[in-house]
């Protein structure tokens, strides 16, 4: 069994997917959340490089790794709140804005990143989902990290928050219909403040899973697109948050296909396999763009689909 | 010119008052649009200035040496020039499809593919011995084409399945460097070149010359000439007001019977064209040949320059050449102030972000303001 | 949140006390005092413009009035937000709905409660929502998304949201505008069945007489911002009510229609389908003829597929079946084929649909004639002069008041934006007009002059399809009215030979 190619091939699929997915679940469900609220962020790249940045500096100096990834957090919060504030006021164009932080956040990274792109810093551990299996190839094939968990568990709050409590339901409201928000009293520029920052601080992890996790260091490569696609990932998902951890799988596992075969020898077309999950994207935009389906459940308030 | 003396016997027919309130209108709207950005980049510059402070380095050296880097002397003004020249060309690729009302910022992607194509179909011309003059034809058109049909694309997926163009553009770009890199890696790899993967060189004898007397290349008198007419094809063509009907309210646009998709697309097509040029000229007039190389960065610093310029063709040439001059004095400012050279990514975001918070300032200055009769409520 | 019956003597009273408001240079209000006795149905009744919903808005807090205070049951009310006035007992039901469309009713109600819960147990809620809806005079479904709730079920749901919440004074803001005869008849009867049983007390904001005389008992008129007369219903004539709304300027002559036989059929509409922007079905086999010299207005609620006729018609909606012929010729939405044929149009919400809010005036004038000569020479290139000549001219035949042609559309008021557009679709001849709640938020004074300017091209031979929500303007217009139900036309006749009951009882869908 162990040698079977074919095998190898698809459990590393199945772990690269898991692994690869981490950061995509993360940026995903921290847009689900602001645009559920009605604001898009397409900065999240910005967000995702800049907390992958701050998680190897803060592991570094600090020699935890969890730390950085809180650090993570906050710079993904703080940039989320830019995103915030500056979007409620009047005539702001919030799509122009997440390109302009997306510039912005990533500059901010390689500027104060110089100086890690050498260092080690300590790493986040893992855990191996395979243990049970007695296959060591199948035992380091799966195995994944505590963020993976955190990430589902988040989108399962998520869900049950937006339909059984209030905060829940007051960013549904804002996201659907500020009119409606505001005359019950609802301060939506407030909400869509609070979404934003929090959608930050969760791309923010998502970032500190590149650097502290896999592949686990930091250097001026290693996001590109992964936080626009999550946005595409969103509108994919309809908003759904447990549907955005199912859609963050299926790019992990397009994600994961290039690293699987060089696993086992096939190295051509590295960069075809590259771009690989940006024709994905483009694709499931282009799909759901026309969808019917989509289009019923887009919060009223969103202006990317209007 | 007919049109001068016809507006003018025109306006001369009209009271003068009414001619004086017109003018006036006009100079209010306007000024409100040079004010507000000029203002906008004045604040930047104090926000990056006290950056600077905070990292104990000085603001007035970092601007000197700007200054100096990019305008101080022949050289310098030379090579900003050099610079300027992709700038105006990427930021003409977001100020076109911006009027239609789209914001397109795939310039990067369309360079780099603009680029490689023409490097590509080089290599058979050169090695058939074609005229250079031929060759840099076919070269250029390779450039134009590929870079209209790459933007084309997220036009025609705007126009028929309504995908937001920000996001498919810039995945675009993403594909097309990723293809870039598929092919000069592998099948048009040049195997005599150990160092940096690149396509075969064109080599000296067919690369594109300098503007005589200069050391700066073509591209630059391209690059001014296509702004003048993208800005006469805007302000003063059918198409052009079609055009800013449609970006102004695709609603109306579509009640006046204009064909919105057909503008949209042809919008695209324009946009690609002048990012594929400006990779042409990155690889007939500069490097010679298709590599990494060719993703560096003008598409995205010319989606500023184009928010800075409000669009305006015309105005983009001197943002451009301020921009080029930042770039420019890129190295200079890293080797002796010791910073990363990621420090030109950071004042670009910022006042990126600073300049389009300030679309917010728009309409609140009584001072620009003409209103007319106001209406009960 | 109380589930105790309801008591006698809830209801509340209201009085405002020299209520003024100002924005910039304009009087909203001056000096306003009213009182809305407990338990009654009183009229806020005016123009478009009088001050209605500025003064409820002050009472509601969403403005903070200048000068003047609000009594509720006599004592001193401090209301500074909507919240306030919630608290105090407060609520509105506006014009256009404020409740969720992706939520359901369910949880819409309950969110709407200030002391809606962090966590919310939807067993308790609901049995606590079906004793509530037991109580009520009528039910909506509360499990199905607002989204999908017809007009009519939406405006009861906003009415029970008030009653759940324990408002005691109601303020309808022009409830009836999207409701069939039938369904405001039945609302407004459930609502003064309410009143007269002190349960609850209700100001109607309209400018409709006939419903001023049907249900309420007292009326307050404004006229330009000032209180200028009231009194109970029943001692003042429709008449009188209609000089103190009006006063005594001098009204342009009404629109004068010059007798004619119709000609020959100009516009047919033959089994139009289209889907609206949901892709649900809006336009269900909808057929029309409209002959030259003569106005058919389409009588409906808002909702039942008018919005997408026009669109259709004026090429911003493609069809998914059927034919438009104009002049036996079919019809297809481009540029050539408007001028050819000389369809112009006035759509409804002119800054939204027909102007470019930031381009100039001239320019707007400009935008059925920038491809031809004289502002375009050899087709494709633009001269200004002429432009800017032809607009001079426009704005002096129009009246459009601007400062300069160069002034952006944007800056100018609402009736000389419609007087804008009218300018420049009515400036050459026309064939078939397509108008659509053309007169919509205007003032009186434009209301008057933009439906002479119809008049007179009915008069001159154009074929015009006038569109409206509001009957009393299809009633004073039309040649032959027409009634669109449930995205059809399923009634027509010429006026003469039609009541206001019928057209209502085929709005309503019978």
């Amino acid at each position: 069994m162990s040698d079977n190619p074919f095998l190898i091939v698809l459990v590393a699929m199945v772990g690269g997917a898991l692994r690869v997915s981490t950061p995509f679940m993360f940026v995903a469900l921290g847009e689900c959340l602001t645009e559920k609220s009605g604001r898009v962020n397409l900065g999240l790249e910005g967000t995702l490089v800049l907390g992958a940045m701050c998680a190897y500096a803060i592991s570094f100096h600090t020699g935890s790794p969890w730390l950085g990834v809180l650090a993570a957090g906050g710079a993904g919060a703080w940039l989320g709140a830019i995103h915030g504030y500056v979007c409620k006021l009047p005539r702001v164009n919030d799509i122009a804005i997440g390109i302009a932080m997306m510039l912005f956040g990533t500059g901010v990274a390689f500027f104060f990143g110089k100086a890690y792109i050498q260092p080690s810093a300590p790493r986040l551990g893992s855990f191996s989902l395979g243990g049970w299996t007695g296959s060591p190839q199948i035992e380091t094939a799966l195995e994944v990290n505590a963020l993976l968990i955190v990430g589902v568990a988040t989108a399962l709050l998520m869900a049950w928050a937006f339909a059984n409590t209030k905060w829940g339901l007051i960013v549904r409201m804002s996201g659907d219909s500020a009119p409606a928000a505001r005359a019950m009293g609802v301060s939506v520029d407030l909400v869509r403040f609070f979404s934003t920052t929090a959608g930050g601080f969760l791309a923010g992890i998502g970032g500190a899973f590149l650097s502290l996790y896999y592949p686990g260091s930091w250097n001026q490569g290693l996001s590109s697109g992964q936080g626009l696609m999550a946005v595409a990932l969103v509108i994919f998902a309809r908003w759904d948050p447990v549907r955005c951890v199912l859609a963050a799988l299926l790019f992990g596992a397009a994600g994961a296909i290039g690293p699987a075969l060089q696993s086992v020898g096939i190295t051509q077309g590295y960069y075809f396999f590259n771009a690989a999950p940006y024709i994905l994207t483009l694709i499931i935009m282009t799909i759901s763009a026309g969808s019917k389906r989509a289009m019923r459940d887009v919060p009223g308030e969103l202006s990317i689909t209007k | 010119m007919v049109d001068v003396a016809e507006s003018l016997i025109v306006t001369a027919i009209g009271p003068p008052k009414d001619r004086w309130i017109d003018f006036s209108v006009r100079f209010r709207t306007g000024a409100e649009y040079v004010v507000i950005p000029l203002f906008a980049l004045a604040l930047s510059g104090l926000l990056f200035a006290l950056f600077l402070l905070v990292l104990g380095k000085s603001p007035t050296q970092f601007f000197e040496l700007v200054v100096r880097g990019g305008f101080g002397t022949a050289f310098s003004i030379q090579n900003t020039l050099q610079r300027s020249a992709p700038l105006i060309l990427t930021a003409l690729a977001v100020a076109v499809p911006a009027r239609i009302g789209l914001v397109m910022i795939g310039g990067e992607g369309a360079l780099v593919l603009g680029g490689f194509a023409s490097a590509v179909i080089a290599i058979p011309l050169v090695m058939g011995k074609a005229s250079p003059a031929v060759t840099l034809i076919v070269m250029a058109s390779a450039g134009i084409v590929t870079g209209a049909l790459w933007v084309g694309i997220a036009g025609i997926l705007r126009h028929a399945r309504g995908v937001n163009e920000t996001i498919s553009s810039l995945l675009l770009t993403y594909i097309g460097i990723a293809v870039m890199n598929f092919f000069v890696e592998g099948s048009l790899r040049d195997l005599t070149n150990p160092n940096k993967p690149s396509t075969m060189p064109i080599g000296e004898a067919y690369m594109m010359g300098k503007i005589t007397g200069t050391e700066v290349h073509w591209g630059l008198a391209v690059g001014i000439l296509l702004a003048i007419t993208l800005h006469i094809l805007l302000s003063r063509t059918t198409f052009g007001f079609a055009v800013r009907l449609s970006g102004g309210n695709p609603r109306a646009a579509l009640a006046q019977g204009l064909p919105v998709g057909k503008l949209v697309v042809g919008c695209c097509l324009i946009a690609g064209a002048c990012a594929g040029i400006a990779g042409f000229f990155e690889v007939a007039a500069i490097q010679g040949r298709a590599n990494a190389s060719l993703a560096a960065g003008y598409g995205f610093t010319g989606i500023l320059v184009s928010f800075l310029a409000r669009h305006n063709p015309l105005a983009i040439i001197p943002v451009a050449i301020l921009f080029g001059g930042i770039v420019a004095s890129g190295g200079l400012v890293q080797r002796r102030m010791d910073m990363p050279d990621a420090t030109v990514l950071v004042l670009q975001g910022l006042t990126f972000v600073v300049l389009l918070t300030s679309e917010t300032l728009y309409g609140r200055f009584k001072i620009f303001q003409v209103k007319g009769a106001v209406d009960r409520t | 949140m109380s589930v105790a019956a309801h008591s006698a003597g809830r209801a509340m009273s209201l009085q405002t006390v020299g209520m003024t408001k100002v924005f910039g240079p304009l009087v909203a209000l001056d000096d306003v005092s009213i009182t809305v006795e407990a338990g009654s149905f009183h009229a806020l009744l005016g123009e478009n413009g009088a001050g209605k919903s500025t003064l409820v808005k002050c009472v509601m807090g969403f403005y903070s009035a200048d000068k003047g205070e609000v009594l509720l049951d006599g004592k001193g009310a401090l209301i500074r937000n909507p919240r306030d006035a919630r608290a105090c007992g407060i609520g509105m039901v506006y014009q256009h709905f404020t409740l969720v469309p992706s939520l359901t009713g369910a949880e819409n109600l309950v969110m709407s409660r200030a002391d809606a819960p962090s966590v919310i147990d939807w067993k308790k809620e609901r049995r606590a929502l079906d004793q509530f809806l037991d109580r009520m005079p009528f039910r909506v479904p509360l499990d199905v998304q607002v989204s999908a709730l017809a007009a009519g079920e939406k405006q009861k749901l906003e009415i029970l949201k008030l009653l759940y919440l324990d408002q005691r004074l109601l303020i309808l803001d022009e409830p009836t505008s999207v409701l069939t005869p039938g369904e405001a008849d039945e609302m407004l009867g459930l609502l003064k069945g309410m009143a007269q049983r002190k349960d609850i007390t209700v100001i109607m904001i309209t400018h409709k007489f006939r419903e001023v005389r049907a249900f309420a008992d007292e009326v307050t008129v404004l006229r330009r911002g000032k209180m200028v007369g009231g009194g109970e219903v029943a001692d003042l004539s429709t008449e009188d009510m209609a000089r103190m709304m009006i006063g005594d300027t001098q009204i342009r002559e009404r629109a004068v229609r010059a007798e004619r036989q119709p000609g020959p059929v100009t516009l047919e509409l033959v089994a139009l389908y289209a889907d609206d922007d949901d892709g649900l079905p809006a336009l269900e086999q909808v057929n029309l003829k409209v002959h030259a010299g003569e106005i058919l207005g389409i009588a409906g609620v808002s909702g039942n597929g008018q919005s997408q006729l026009v669109e259709v018609l004026s090429g911003q909606r493609p069809l998914t079946d059927g034919r438009i012929i104009i002049k036996e010729e079919p019809f297809e939405p481009t540029r050539n084929t408007f001028h050819r044929m000389k369809l112009f149009g006035l759509p409804e919400e002119p800054l939204k649909n027909a102007t470019v809010p930031r381009m100039t005036v001239a320019e707007n004038l400009a935008f059925r004639t920038f491809d031809r000569p004289p502002t375009a020479k050899l087709g494709w290139w633009l001269s200004p002069g002429p432009m800017r000549a032809k607009a001079r001219e426009l704005i002096a035949r129009y009246r459009i008041k601007t400062p300069s042609p160069e002034t952006e559309v944007a800056n100018l008021s609402g009736g000389n934006i419609q007087r804008t557009v009218l300018a420049r679709e009515l400036a050459s001849e026309v064939d078939v007009l397509i108008a659509a709640n053309p007169c919509f938020g205007l003032d009186f004074a434009s209301v008057v002059e933009i439906r002479a300017r119809i008049m007179e091209q009915r008069n001159r031979g154009a074929a015009v399809l006038l569109v409206s929500e509001d009957l009393d303007e299809i009633l004073e217009m039309a040649d032959r009215v027409a009634v669109m139900s449930g995205g059809t036309i399923n009634y027509v006749a010429p006026l003469g030979e039609t009541d206001r009951a019928t057209i209502g009882k085929h709005m309503a869908g019978h």
